[in-house]
């Protein structure tokens, strides 16, 4: 083992995560968002140590609570709602009566970043807008996401999602194969990666407010995030004034570079430099033509083209899909595949944060919770609202907490089917019982 | 316009940026990531927002200018690393050699960010590893990427970390394309690759991400750290549910092409001028698009009736037929026009029906929307002339981000950086020229 090695063993031991500072304590994230794409941004930056408060409307609350991949809930919690929910406090505020919006706006004064993705403009429309929000606490860094940004010819109430994005950017047109039909990458790409770009917005904010001492508005558009992430498309337009070919599986800047059948699945093949080209050829007898990776990858399986490419010299790697992921010893070594154990439902494991820090990792403390679970904690313990006070509020129905359907409620009702409270039950072994 | 659109505008148009201060200002990257691409969307994001970057190239150039897809080379450089070399100095230096390894070092000793895409393992043997660096430097945040990341059982896996590596184990292309049996041709109906580097373009962005969440622990606390991030497990992240649907159901994510397990209508259709985008899939925004396609009684129909009904395999085949009965009689732009006649009457979940013509890239850049607000730059960058960029997407009111410079030849920063920030005098200079080194 060299210093590295042993310096990374101890350094990101996942053992230790729990003992260690987190990058953003003390930087408090109010979202008042739905679906992914303003969700996730507050995720993001809640497993790096923020402290996210999750504004729902009171009874069905986000409506990706209802988005369930075949219609399967677990513990009347679907699957697709947890992993851009977790680490955040739940709170069931009615935004439509004045006294919803005042909770609002003081949860805004207390707070160093507001996130939303409502329609360009609606904050504003509502009188919580970034506008409001600022005369009250002009350090606040304000995220507002949307399909097409808050100003401009497409501001004006048109509504996004995903794939309005990977479409009108650019995206689709150049993936798939060459005569064929453009191709919808089969997930939220646009919601995600806008996400990130959302998150990384904030915190370049949040770096230079320190300087400035003053918060601002980001407006970021998702179709925009796309058009950026798509390299040399537009040089390539503006100079050739041709569109790109979609190309299929093959890197045209590096062939034969691309993913290939093999005997077992499908296997990605890489040689991105000459070195590796002369790898390839020597493995293949000749030119490393497109035909022969083909041939050579046909007759053998994932792993023994992956075996091939480290002796020779060239790179490989599987097409893993969730399944090889959820079982992966390196993901889990990683903390990427997480194991955490919530309070509330138990073992469930989740995508676990990206960059790893050596310092002050990032970690999955809880995952999603139901609607209005946090109420009591941060209406009660951060604005200081006294028992009677939330009583009433409740009563006049501007704070709530879950309605009694699936997707909103806490688990453990006796109608439930499936999963149940026994806890997960997952297959091929089954979990190891160590948790970070 | 409205009151808010036209402040929205004023506060944030990025033509304004010019003259207002930057987020970064003071901080300081070095970038080392021959032939790396996701290297390089690190560091400009961090340039875009104001840090300096300085990016070494090993003498005679990164092997990245050398990529060039259809063989199109600009004096020199490929089109790939012309799009991302922005906001930055070009130095070259030979790390092969000690004077080489010395002058990185001395870099990195003025600097607050170090970028890497060399496997730490060759860092390390080269003196300019981490652990060497912060001897030094204490409080340097040290950025690595890599396919498999910098620990754990397969990082030591002697791969040149590649975008579709990275995509490949991310599970993107298992999820996307047509299922076998189910396209119009077998050779088509296989895990499909994103037609962008999306790979190396999520490892870059949580690259940055990373060293941003890492500069702010360093301002509260001092401490610099080791930042690692997998080109794979970046992607990977962005797949939805697949590992709490594993835990929870035992279930996979399969490839569904124009179909969706969760959501339908949610999908492309044909039209009369190429593709475009449907969605309605909430049951209201469902009985609004039925309205509009004209046939209202489908919202009754029980194969249609809700979600679930919806998400059904057979449903959704004969849903995606029905809509394309409709939407090939007419153009994208006629879909949009017809779809926004009838949701503007409407608010709440039955204006949810949505759609977006699937834009050629000549398409995208010719709509005056993307024009208006920003998105492309022109930049005059000798000897490559005058380059079209995509510019940074956030319109920001008080830091904004912004294109400074373009790409610029290997080394034509090199006097302005060994001389002016590391003081070499011109005689040293020349001497390291002549051996190489530079």
């Amino acid at each position: 083992m060299n210093r590295f090695e042993e310096f990374a063993r101890e350094a990101f031991d996942l053992a230790t995560i729990p003992g260690k500072p987190e990058a953003l304590k003390g930087v408090r994230v109010l979202e008042l968002a739905t679906r992914i794409y303003g969700p996730a941004t507050a995720d993001y930056l809640g497993e790096l140590g923020a402290e996210v408060i999750k504004v729902e409307m009171p009874g069905k609350g986000d409506l990706m609570r209802y988005v369930a991949p075949e219609g399967f809930f677990w513990q009347d919690v679907s699957p697709a709602f947890l992993p851009q929910n977790r680490n955040k406090l739940h709170v069931g505020i009615d935004l439509h009566p004045a006294e919803g919006k005042e909770l609002f706006i003081r949860l805004a004064e207390k707070s160093d970043v507001v996130v939303e993705n409502l329609r360009a403009g609606t904050m504003d429309a509502w009188g919580i807008g970034y506008r409001t929000l600022r005369e009250r606490n002009p350090r606040l860094v304000y995220a507002a996401n949307s399909g097409f940004g808050q100003w401009g010819p497409y501001a004006a109430g048109r509504a996004s999602y995903d794939a309005t994005a990977q479409a009108v950017s650019g995206m689709s047109a150049i993936t798939g194969f060459p005569g064929r039909a453009p191709v919808r990458v089969g997930l939220w790409i646009g919601d995600f990666t806008g996400s990130l770009f959302s998150a990384i917005a904030i915190l370049a904010a949040l770096y230079a407010r320190r300087t400035t001492g003053e918060g601002q508005m980001i407006d970021l558009a998702q179709a925009e995030v796309l058009i950026r992430a798509l390299d040399w498309t537009w040089l390539y337009a503006d100079r050739t004034g041709r569109d790109r070919e979609r190309a299929g599986n093959r890197d045209v800047a590096f062939p034969p570079s691309g993913i290939y059948r093999c005997a077992d699945g499908f296997v990605a093949v890489s040689a991105r430099d000459g070195a590796e080209r002369e790898a390839l050829e020597r493995v293949l007898g000749g030119s490393a033509a497109s035909d022969a990776v083909a041939a050579f990858a046909a007759a053998r399986t994932r792993d023994e083209v992956v075996r091939a490419s480290e002796e020779a010299g060239f790179s490989a790697a599987p097409v893993a899909g969730g399944r090889d992921q959820y079982h992966s010893r390196h993901l889990r070594a990683r903390g990427t595949v997480w194991e955490l154990s919530d309070p509330l439902y138990g073992r469930i494991d989740e995508f676990g944060p990206v960059p790893k820090l050596s310092e002050s990792p990032g970690r999955i403390k809880w995952t999603a919770k139901p609607v209005g679970y946090h109420n009591e904690q941060v209406l009660g313990g951060l604005l200081g609202l006294s028992g009677e006070e939330l009583a009433a509020l409740e009563r006049k129905k501007v704070v709530g907490k879950w309605a009694d359907v699936r997707g909103a409620r806490p688990p453990g009702r006796e109608d439930d089917a499936p999963a149940g409270a026994a806890g997960p039950a997952p297959p091929g072994g089954g979990p190891r019982e160590k948790n970070p | 316009m409205t009151d808010f659109a036209a402040w929205a505008r004023e506060a944030t148009d990025p033509a304004r940026a010019p003259g207002k201060p930057e987020a970064l200002p003071g901080v300081r990257v070095v970038e080392y990531a021959p032939g790396h691409p996701g290297g390089m969307v690190a560091a400009s994001v961090l340039a875009e927002f104001g840090a300096e970057v300085v990016k070494v190239e090993p003498p005679g150039g990164d092997p990245a200018r050398g990529y060039a897809p259809e063989g199109i080379v600009v004096a020199g450089t490929g089109l790939p690393f012309l799009a991302e070399a922005r906001n930055r100095r070009f130095v070259t230096l030979s790390v092969e050699r000690p004077e080489g390894r010395d002058i990185f070092r001395r870099l990195a000793g003025v600097s607050d960010v170090v970028v890497t895409t060399e496997p730490e393992r060759a860092m390390e043997a080269a003196g300019i590893g981490y652990l060497a660096l912060r001897g030094a430097v204490p409080g340097i945040v040290y950025l690595s990427l890599s396919t498999y990341g910098a620990f754990g059982p397969d990082a030591a896996r002697p791969v040149r970390d590649a975008d579709v590596l990275c995509q490949a184990l991310s599970g993107v292309p298992y999820v996307t394309g047509d299922p076998e049996g189910e396209g119009p041709d077998p050779e088509t109906e296989v895990p499909t690759k994103t037609g962008n580097w999306h790979g190396w373009f999520a490892q870059g962005l949580w690259g940055a991400c990373g060293v941003l969440a890492a500069l702010n622990f360093r301002a509260e606390t001092g401490r610099g750290q080791f930042v690692d991030v997998s080109g794979a497990e970046a992607l990977m992240k962005f797949v939805d549910y697949n590992i709490t649907w594993m835990h929870t159901a035992g279930r996979e994510r399969q490839r569904t092409g124009v179909y969706d397990p969760a959501v339908f209508p949610y999908t492309y259709i044909r039209c009369k001028d190429g593709h475009t985008f449907i969605a309605a899939y909430n049951d209201d925004a469902f009985e609004s698009l039925a309205h509009i396609i004209g046939r209202p009684g489908l919202a009754q129909d029980p194969r249609f009736r809700t979600g679930p009904d919806r998400t059904k395999a057979e449903n959704e085949k004969a849903l995606h037929a029905i809509l394309e009965e409709w939407s090939t009689a007419r153009t994208a732009d006629t879909i949009l026009r017809e779809i926004e006649d009838y949701t503007s009457k409407k608010s709440g979940p039955g204006a949810a029906v949505v759609t977006g013509r699937v834009n050629r890239p000549l398409e995208t850049l010719a709509e005056e929307n993307w024009r208006l607000r920003g998105c492309f730059t022109r930049v005059a960058a000798p000897p490559y002339g005058e380059l079209l960029l995509a510019a940074p997407p956030w319109k920001m009111s008080g830091t904004p981000p912004r294109v400074k410079s373009a790409c610029r030849p290997p080394g034509a920063d090199n006097e302005a950086v060994y001389s002016g920030l590391l003081g070499l005098a011109p005689p040293e200079l020349a001497s390291l020229s002549d051996r190489r080194v530079i």
